[in-house]
């Protein structure tokens, strides 16, 4: 099997993840007992006319049997045909479409950055084990598993916003652009760099050390293999062993590792975004549950986010392919 | 028999084998520590705190007009912490401050002069006087501006400070639209805690009386009634031999600089024979003895009959229109601004009056000054009833350990059943199970969550802390039964196994029997290392109002920080000890877990222990 059959295997299996993603949302929002889409709707009864009640009820199909519903919700998922918001009429696809964008900028810049630093460190920590940097590292990136991330977030406004004032806490863009943003694009890069700074700072603390740890373990763990000892034995400098030999064997298990972390990421940025006010997926989230939960808003949400990491997952799984040899060959 | 005994020894020696290594682990004894002080003080904590951590009252029950479960508030919203006193940058004394106003000039059709508006810069302005924010003791100059930039200090004809209304001062002549008024005056700034007036306001004892002053025994006698009062309690009763006013009064010191954020005073009176006239009423004393005039409270003819309880409120309209504020339609100036103006002394009580013979009894007397520092945390801005940062905080632990350790359990019972049962019977069932485990790991964890805690929220009204640990018990299993898995699958093929096999044990013998206890040290490490990640999920959803309102979780004093309306960069600034104290909490009771699995990995793990 060369490369193009696995990714031809890789995508049949993303296919069936996203239909499996569906299935869940479905059964959650149509067959938890209480029935919740069904007793959603109904509770919308009284503040939209008659008509947009049924108009809702038709688009989440309750009209109909379960297994066409069933049937029915599928295809509107994977035509991004999410429904409408009964409060503005806006359809939701369209509702995500910048949220997501900005998102994705945030998740991008802050997983990239944590990434390259997390490698760097860890390598770093597998080579010297046992020494003072090793140690506070490790202490350090244990510390991260166990604080809430809006703790972090806190933490940085508290710094850097209030006592320091050299980043914006809040929004996405300068206040006063107002309703007409300048049209230079440079302009708009800059402009909104500063705010993009804090929560990104936030991300990175939060996920860094997980990356440190994870590195450290799988450097740890090809540093005794025999092809290291010989590169020790032919004289070869320690920098050249560390990144030539060993990280480059050791980059398939972390690659893998990267969908859990885009999974657990999401989560981060959830909390993020509501700190920080960024006008991201995760602030659209946190508008769909407070202070009264808006569940086709969320079942869109999380469908999209789910995407967003099946997706990743893919990529990461091409990358594997083209990174290790034995898939191309095998 | 005697095999067992010796397992027993074996099994006695490897623990202390285990115990020996541990102790030289020093994050797991750091862990332990850390692990242990919040064990104790979430099993302590009605002795730690004695407010409810949700609906905290004071006296529960001691005052009638709040009826037999009621009581007032403990403290007013937003106090800071008692210890504030002690912090050398806050300062405590007179501030001068510095405010800007802005007026607005109408013309009323009708009314020949015109009309001038107040309000400060920025506000629109609405109020026929300058209203200052705080309360002020002295007012030193008045700046205008004008429209056109020049700049003069306003002549003592031009305005006028209404020292008994505090923060009001009038203008007297008009100036054009749009001039903005530089006020320089002097407020007072302190940290003032609770003051409750009476120590003894049920009268249990005669001595109670010693509390009070009287002076007016020609025309009424003043004594205690043993079993007179509510409830059968002791009371003080007045018997009246003439018509007259007599004064009840109780002096005490107000050394504050500032005023109290407010004061709730409470009565139960009743009356026999002729009805009398009764109100509850402040006094300032000034440096020299002379008392100031009355700051009434309440005012009443009380008819003879059994027990009424008064209940008076500073914020109320009835104190308002006493002191003298009816008029103002506007709120910033408050009653206890205009009485507890300076630092001095002061006396409350009760003024008496009645036309002939007749007896009145007091009891439930008392008054309590509402300052703006409270307890070791401070309070939060609930409506009505502010509450205990500091019992959140240890009542938190609690909801914490809770979640934290059984949906630990759970789920790692439902990752080790998982994991032996994939593991073992294989095929089919290994497929479905490792499948659904893959699906769980892809999807977002903390969006499922919400998700999942959403749709409970709507469609029931609210998510329990049992819906909670069930989440996260049912989604918090994969890694583990991951695990389990491949360590069976590499001791299932491991000679024992087929001997056991061979002698004809049954599979669950088997699994029990010898896979079991080969996976078991897993289990101690999964264990300390899932209840961190289940902490700080719990934490997350009910930071996000997805927990149980009525659980006194860490999370949801966050929550209510989030929707109190307090801006984020001043919240943090001015309420650190409210954001950050459950923020460190959690950090500690996390980092435990995570110190002791690190210490149980590195005994335990036998992959760590070859490579050591």
């Amino acid at each position: 099997m060369g490369l193009r059959g696995y990714i031809i295997k890789r995508m049949i299996y993303t296919f069936i993840l996203i239909i499996a993603v569906i299935t869940v949302n479905f059964v959650i929002f149509n067959l938890m007992p209480g029935n919740p889409i069904q007793q959603y709707v109904a509770s919308l009864r009284g503040r939209i006319t008659e008509e947009r009640l049924q108009r809702l009820k038709r688009a989440y199909g309750l009209d109909k049997p379960l297994i066409e519903r069933y049937f029915l919700t599928i295809v509107n998922m994977l035509t991004f045909n999410f429904g409408i918001s009964w409060q503005s009429g806006e359809p939701f696809a369209k509702m995500i479409l910048t949220p997501l964008v900005n998102t994705l900028i945030l998740m991008g810049i802050s997983t990239i950055l944590s990434i390259v630093v997390g490698i760097i460190i860890g390598t770093l920590c597998a080579a010297r084990r046992g020494g003072i940097f090793d140690s506070t590292m490790v202490l350090l990136s244990l510390a991260t598993y166990s604080v809430p991330i809006y703790f972090i977030a806190w933490t940085v406004i508290l710094i850097f916003g209030v006592q320091l004032k050299w980043f914006p806490t809040g929004g996405i863009e300068p206040h006063e652009w107002g309703r007409n943003p300048p049209t230079n694009i440079f302009e708009v890069i800059a402009g909104r760099i500063p705010y993009l700074i804090l929560p990104t700072l936030t991300l990175f603390v939060f996920t860094v050390g997980g990356w440190i740890l994870l590195t450290r373990a799988t450097v740890l763990e090809t540093i005794t293999e025999d092809y290291v000892v010989t590169a020790k034995a032919k004289g070869l400098p320690e920098r050249t062993i560390l990144y030539k030999h060993v990280l480059k064997n050791a980059a398939p298990p972390l690659l893998t590792q990267i969908v859990l972390s885009l999974a657990s990421m999401i989560g981060g940025a959830i909390i993020t975004e509501t700190c920080f006010s960024y006008n991201g997926m995760g602030l659209l989230t946190w508008r769909a549950i407070y202070p009264v939960p808006d569940l086709p808003l969320l079942n869109a949400l999380f469908y999209v986010m789910a995407l967003a990491v099946i997706i990743g997952n893919f990529i990461a799984d091409l990358l594997y392919g083209v990174v290790d040899p034995r898939i191309r060959y095998g | 028999m005697a095999t067992r005994k010796k397992k027993l020894e074996f099994t006695i020696r490897r623990f202390k084998g285990f115990l020996d290594e541990f102790k030289r682990s020093k994050k797991g004894i750091a862990g332990l520590v850390i692990l242990v002080i919040w064990v104790i003080i979430a099993l302590t904590a009605p002795l730690l705190t004695p407010y409810d951590p949700i609906r905290p009252r004071r006296d529960i029950g001691l005052y009638p007009a709040f009826g037999p479960n009621g009581g007032p508030k403990i403290a007013e919203a937003l106090c800071v912490p008692s210890w504030y006193k002690y912090l050398p940058w806050v300062y405590k004394g007179y501030v001068q401050r510095q405010e800007q106003f802005h007026n607005v000039v109408i013309k009323i059709p009708g009314v020949k002069q015109e009309q001038q508006f107040f309000g400060p810069v920025g506000k629109n302005a609405t109020d026929s006087h300058i209203f200052l924010s705080n309360p002020c003791v002295n007012v030193t100059k008045i700046e205008v501006q004008m429209t056109n930039g020049t700049k003069r200090a306003l002549t003592k004809t031009e305005w006028n400070w209404n020292e008994l209304l505090s923060r009001q001062i009038s203008i007297t002549t008009i100036f054009p639209n749009e001039t903005i008024f530089i006020v320089h005056y002097y407020s007072g700034q302190d940290i003032v805690e609770n003051k409750v007036l009476i120590s003894d306001f049920k009268f249990t004892s005669s001595s109670s009386l010693n509390e009070w002053d009287y002076n007016g025994s020609e025309i009424a006698t003043l004594t205690y009634n043993e079993n007179g009062g509510t409830e059968n309690g002791g009371c003080m009763e007045l018997e009246f031999h003439k018509s007259g006013k007599v004064h009840i009064l109780h002096f005490f010191n107000y050394s504050a600089l500032a005023p109290p954020k407010s004061f709730m005073a409470h009565v139960s009176i009743k009356v026999k024979e002729a009805p009398c006239n009764v109100s509850i009423v402040f006094y300032r004393i000034s440096p020299s003895g002379k008392m100031s005039k009355p700051f009434y409270l309440f005012k009443r003819e009380i008819k003879p009959g059994g027990f009424t309880s008064e209940l008076i409120m500073s914020s109320s309209d009835e104190v308002r229109e006493l002191v003298g504020l009816a008029y103002h339609v506007n709120y910033y100036v408050y009653p206890q601004d205009l009485i507890f103006r300076y630092p001095g002394e002061y006396a409350f009580g009760m003024e008496v009056s009645s036309q002939g013979n007749s007896s009145v009894y007091i009891d439930d007397f008392n008054c309590i000054l509402y300052g703006n520092a409270f307890g070791l945390l401070g309070t939060d801005n609930a409506p009505d009833y502010p509450r205990d940062l500091f019992s959140a905080l240890v009542y938190g632990s609690r909801v914490s350990l809770i979640v934290g350790i059984l949906s630990a359990i759970f789920s790692t019972l439902i990752g080790l059943v998982a994991g032996l049962v994939s593991g073992y019977v294989g095929g089919f069932v290994d497929e479905i199970i490792m499948r659904v485990a893959d699906l769980l790991l892809v999807l977002p964890g903390l969006p499922l969550f919400i998700v999942l805690a959403s749709v409970m929220k709507s469609t029931y009204g609210l998510v329990s802390i049992w819906n909670i640990i069930i989440i996260l018990s049912l989604l918090g299993w994969m890694g583990f039964a991951r695990t389990v898995r491949s360590m069976v699958l590499s001791i299932r093929e491991r000679a024992f196994i087929e001997a056991a096999r061979a002698a004809g044990a049954s599979t669950s013998y088997i699994i029990f029997r010898h896979v079991v206890p080969n996976v078991f040290a897993l289990v101690y490490i999964t264990l300390a290392t899932a209840v961190p990640g289940a902490i700080i999920t719990e934490a997350s959803l009910s930071w996000l109002g997805l927990g149980d309102p009525m659980v006194p979780s860490w999370g949801k004093t966050l929550y209510d920080f989030n929707t109190s309306g307090i801006a984020v960069s001043k919240g943090l600034s001015d309420y650190w000890f409210w954001v950050f104290p459950p923020c460190i909490a959690i950090m500690l009771l996390s980092i435990s877990f995570i110190l002791i699995g690190f210490a149980l990995d590195e005994i335990l793990n036998p992959r760590l222990r070859l490579r050591r």
